[in-house]
């Protein structure tokens, strides 16, 4: 802690009681229904404990009963957020283990899809650590762009929320026409507004303030409690499965440009047209795991343009959906992809059946969460949320 | 109608506001309602003052008593309370102490209040006839050391005279004790042994 | 007033045989009651007008519309028709609060809010329209701002929650601490005017904005950012506004309240936000003096009858309220602008910058006005002179008793001696 000193090295002769308080399961900043026990000493608090289980919904279980094309509607509801990056998850996973290749039109509407999806969510995280920190108008313009990207997904599948639109071999359909040009005019509009969000967030010396130097997860912490996606990297870990994932899913990104958004020797990639990092930023804080979530914008509207160049120059069919209920082949396989919350896994074991005899997911912001304890230690009320909404959870994923 | 003293009237509203709600403050077992009981009566002391067109020192005494104190009074209740509304008894000993205390202070005022002639009855012309200044400043030159009431006093006359400074200084002694000695219980102190850190 | 109300019940009650004396007590009550009814609906409709001016503002400034529908244009009732939904809610109470203070705080808090309208004037000249004329104006509506606290803490105290319970600590440090610099601001231009009458300081500001005090030094220029700043915490209002921390303490102090108890909270800040607005324009802009002295030039002074000096103080009054209007629209502007600051970089605000700034200031501006007195606008142009006779019952006393070199001596050494007990028994303390 650098702005108040250090609660284990101070005694006050004055003795106050520790108070157990319970933020959550009802509370406006724990996104959703998050119950944190916080044990505090006045302001200070020397331990949080998630508890968890609120929203669970037997996701699993219900993977078991379901042939894997059936399930896809369930899988929206994980990560409720990111939708379509949840469907090509599920959709990789069952194509691995029927050993399917997607044509090479639907490779690039699955990577327009999910990115846009990459941008949506993150533009939700952006928008809620505002509002966690207390400005409540950077909210209503991430929702604002929100919006657009919503709409332009309703073109597509006709759903604002729970697409199902991937499926297992492509998707349900094509992106109707003039669908493109939409979405390249919405990125055109969009690049600018996110230059002054930053003016309004990443800048703001009251934001800084707030989260510069708060919650530092180094490197070997952020590893060992397994966390991925932004949090990762904004402790300066050089992993995205985008590049460094299995070869069916980094084949989906194969000719595309694009750097992995961490700080390496001091910079960012491309940090030419960025705010610089302030100085009292530490690697691994609350500061950085923003940042990383806003510079990943930024990647995902390029990543996009390309994916538009690539697909409008395709030919060919965007891919064909399996039967609902064609049999699985028998085996097991496991495939992690990188949803914008990090590395969300699917495990399916199949003994040759339609419907899978175990089917598991592996959240990333289960694990993400996992390390809250550890960085909430010792810090004040006021940062609890500053740095659970710094790791940008979404409760259904976690629950399941 | 006009037999009626208004002033008076008013003046008997809050004494007996402020002695009531004096009166609340012990009866009542539980410290934070005493402690707003306190506030209470402090007001309608002040009340008290604005009435006798002091209104210096009525804002003062919103200020500091009602304002300051009370406030570092409730930081206190927070800081001792063992459990959620504490209640306090009193004991038959601290009654009777209290009661010699609170007795001698009651004496000591009453005689000193009734030394003054003009302030011994109703004496409505009297009371009208007093010179009344209605700015704080003979009270700031008081404070300084100056006898405003003998300020038409030849120089050699006026040589051993000290105002109010006295008082003051004293007052502004034991405050610094009470700072230094809240600054002592609430001062942080390193441990010898700090934990690791993590 | 009084004496106009008792001539005035004396001619109607003539007819019935009845006469009313000058001085009678009824004119007093009837003015009392007056002025109090007036200040009432000043701070109940400036409440109305203020939520409805924060939601249209937010709305324009979160690129929405804010409300269209109520009372026709503009959504303008909307407040009205919170406020009758808010009546109808029920009336919730925490089994294990304390009932009496639960009930009370909300008043304590709105009591507050109003009583610092008695002493602040709207509009000024030799007949001011202010409920009770203080020669410690200033002073008295500092004392009575801080009082707004005693509802927080009392509210937070007897709700029986835990996060109203941090609501109330964390406001009880924050009010506390800053009513330090936010004292050490007002004290300048008392400093600068040689009164703590708010009507003396507002008509020294008479004539062209240039006469104003914020722009009198640049140190009182300074200084109106700081009293703004302090302000603006004092009245917990964000980046402030921690008492209330929605997304830290679920509604801080008042999360337990509902209904028609919460609404007097809300009703105490903006009342609170008002004063603190309208107190900043008697200070540093002018008070009921416009930038340009159009109720002079047009002649609407008292000096020229009683009906052209009523005309030039409604113009005052329109002055003073408008300068309230914006300071709290400047304050909305800001809380849906800024985040939040945490309670340890509040307090340090406080305690590293505003209170020690403030001081300098205090000090720019003696200097200031000692080597240059009866200038203005940054000493570039001279004082209107007639406006600086200050009548403080200075003249009453000879110059000559201001010496009290010799009593002090003595008291001195009392004080001194005293230091070594003092040593001793902070050494048996460790």
């Amino acid at each position: 802690m650098s702005t108040v000193d250090d609660p284990r090295t101070i005694e006050f002769d004055v003795r106050t009681d520790e108070m157990l308080v319970n933020m959550g399961p009802q509370h406006p900043s724990t996104h959703g229904v998050l119950r944190l026990v916080l044990r505090t000493d006045g302001e200070v608090v020397s331990e949080v404990t998630p508890h968890l289980g609120y929203l669970h919904r037997c996701a699993e279980k219900i993977g078991e009963n379901l042939t894997p094309r059936q399930f896809i509607p369930y899988t929206d509801r994980m990560d409720y957020l990111a939708g379509m990056n949840m469907n090509l998850g599920w959709a990789l996973a069952i194509e691995k283990l029927m050993k399917y290749e997607p044509p090479e039109k639907g490779r690039h509407l699955r990577v327009i899809i999910s990115e846009m999806g990459r941008i949506a969510s993150h533009l939700v995280g952006m928008g809620a650590y505002g509002l966690d920190l207390g400005t409540f108008s950077p909210f209503l313009y991430a929702f604002r762009e929100r919006e657009r990207i919503l709409d332009l997904f309703e073109e597509v599948c006709g759903a604002r929320l729970t697409y199902s639109y991937i499926t297992v071999g492509g998707a349900t359909a094509d992106l109707p026409p003039g669908w493109l040009e939409k979405c390249e005019a919405f990125l055109t509009q969009l690049e600018p507004i996110i230059v002054e969000y930053h003016t309004l967030l990443t800048t703001n010396s009251i934001f800084i303030k707030r989260t510069a130097a708060i919650g530092v997860m180094s490197a070997a912490t952020a590893i060992d409690y397994g966390t991925s996606g932004p949090v990762l990297r904004g402790s300066g870990v050089d992993h995205d499965l985008r590049r460094d994932g299995e070869e069916i899913y980094t084949a989906m990104y194969d000719g595309y440009a694009f750097e992995v958004i961490v700080e390496k020797n001091g910079h960012y990639p491309k940090d030419h047209q960025y705010p610089a990092v302030p100085q009292e930023a530490i690697l691994g804080d609350c500061w950085h795991r923003f940042y990383v979530r806003m510079l990943e914008v930024m990647q995902s509207i390029d990543l996009v343009r390309q994916g538009i160049d690539r697909y409008s120059r395709a030919s060919g069919s965007y891919g064909e959906p399996m039967k609902l209920n064609q049999k699985l082949p028998k085996g097991e396989a496991y495939l992690e992809t990188e949803a914008p919350r990090g590395q969300m896994g699917f495990y399916i074991v199949s003994n040759g059946e339609a419907i899978p005899w175990r089917a598991r997911a592996r959240s990333s912001s289960f694990c993400n969460l996992s390390v809250a304890s550890e960085l909430c230690r010792d810090c004040l009320i006021a940062d609890v949320p500053a740095i659970v909404g710094s790791l940008d959870i979404v409760m259904g994923e976690i629950d399941r | 109608m006009d037999a009626i003293y208004w002033p008076s009237v008013f003046f008997l509203i809050f004494g007996a506001l402020a002695c009531g709600f004096a009166l609340a403050v012990l009866l009542s077992a539980n410290i934070v309602r005493m402690a707003f009981y306190l506030v209470l009566s402090l007001a309608a002391t002040s009340g008290l003052f604005f009435l006798a067109g002091q209104e210096f020192v009525g804002a003062m005494q919103l200020l500091i008593y009602v304002g300051g104190t009370l406030v570092l009074l409730i930081f206190g209740v927070m800081l001792t309370s063992q459990e959620r509304f504490v209640n306090m008894k009193t004991l038959a000993g601290d009654w009777v102490i209290g009661m010699i205390a609170g007795g001698a202070l009651l004496s000591l005022l009453t005689a000193a209040a009734f030394s003054v002639p003009e302030w011994r009855g109703p004496e409505r012309a009297a009371v009208e006839n007093l010179p009344i200044e209605p700015n704080a400043t003979p009270i700031g030159m008081g404070l300084l050391g100056a006898r405003v009431d003998q300020i038409g006093a030849p120089a050699d006359e006026r040589a051993g005279m000290a105002g109010y400074l006295f008082p003051f200084e004293i007052v502004s002694v034991h405050l610094l004790v009470v700072l230094i000695g809240a600054a002592y219980l609430a001062r942080a102190k390193r441990r010898s042994n700090p934990l690791p850190t993590g | 007033m009084a004496s106009a109300i008792n001539k005035l019940l004396d001619w109607m009650l003539s007819g019935l045989g009845l006469s009313v004396s000058a001085d009678s007590a009824v004119g007093y009550i009837v003015a009392a009651l007056i002025h109090i009814t007036l200040i009432i609906n000043l701070v109940a409709v400036g409440a109305l007008v203020f939520i409805w001016l924060e939601r249209k503002i937010s709305g324009r400034i979160q690129d929405r519309l804010g409300p269209t529908r109520v009372g026709g244009k503009f959504g303008w009732l909307q407040t009205l028709a919170d406020g009758l939904k808010l009546i109808t809610k029920e009336d919730l109470m925490p089994d294990g609060a304390d009932g009496f203070l639960f009930k009370i705080a909300p008043y304590v808090s709105f009591a507050a809010s109003i009583a610092a309208f008695i002493a602040i004037p709207f509009a000024g000249g030799p007949y001011p329209w202010i409920a009770q004329h203080l020669n410690t104006g200033v002073f008295f509506v500092v004392a009575v701002l801080g009082l707004e606290v005693f509802g927080v803490i009392l509210a937070g105290y007897s709700s029986a929650s835990k996060w109203s319970l941090f609501g109330a600590m964390r406001e009880a440090a924050q009010v506390v601490s800053y009513e330090v610099p936010l004292g050490m601001c007002a004290v300048v231009p008392v400093l600068i005017a040689g009164s703590m009458d708010m009507v003396v300081i507002g008509n020294q500001q008479a004539g062209l904005f240039t006469n104003w005090f914020i722009f009198h030094d640049p140190a009182t220029f300074i200084t109106f950012w700081v009293y703004l700043t302090c302000a603006t915490a004092s009245v917990n209002r964000a980046p402030f506004d921690l008492a209330e921390a929605e997304s830290e303490l679920v509604a801080g102090f008042h999360t337990e309240y509902s209904g028609l108890r919460w609404s007097f909270f809300f009703m105490a800040e903006y009342g609170s936000m008002l004063s603190v607005s309208i107190l900043a324009s008697v200070l540093f802009l002018g008070a009921w003096n416009g930038p340009i002295p159009v109720a002079s030039m047009l002649g609407l002074t008292a000096a020229n009858g009683d009906v052209p000096g009523y005309i030039g103080n409604l113009l005052g009054l329109l002055n003073v309220l408008f300068k309230g209007v914006v300071g709290v629209s400047v304050m909305i502007w800001i809380r849906w602008t800024l985040p939040r600051l945490r309670i340890d970089q509040v307090m340090a605000t406080c305690l590293k910058y505003c209170t020690p700034i403030a001081a300098v200031m205090f000090l720019g501006a003696v200097v200031w006005q000692y080597n240059l007195p009866g200038r203005t606008f940054f000493g570039l142009l001279a004082a209107p002179q007639e406006t600086f006779a200050v009548d403080e019952g200075w003249a009453a006393l000879p110059t000559t008793t201001a010496e009290p070199a010799k009593p002090a001596m003595v008291e001195r050494g009392a004080a001194t001696s005293l230091a070594p007990r003092l040593a001793a028994n902070q050494g048996r303390g460790n």
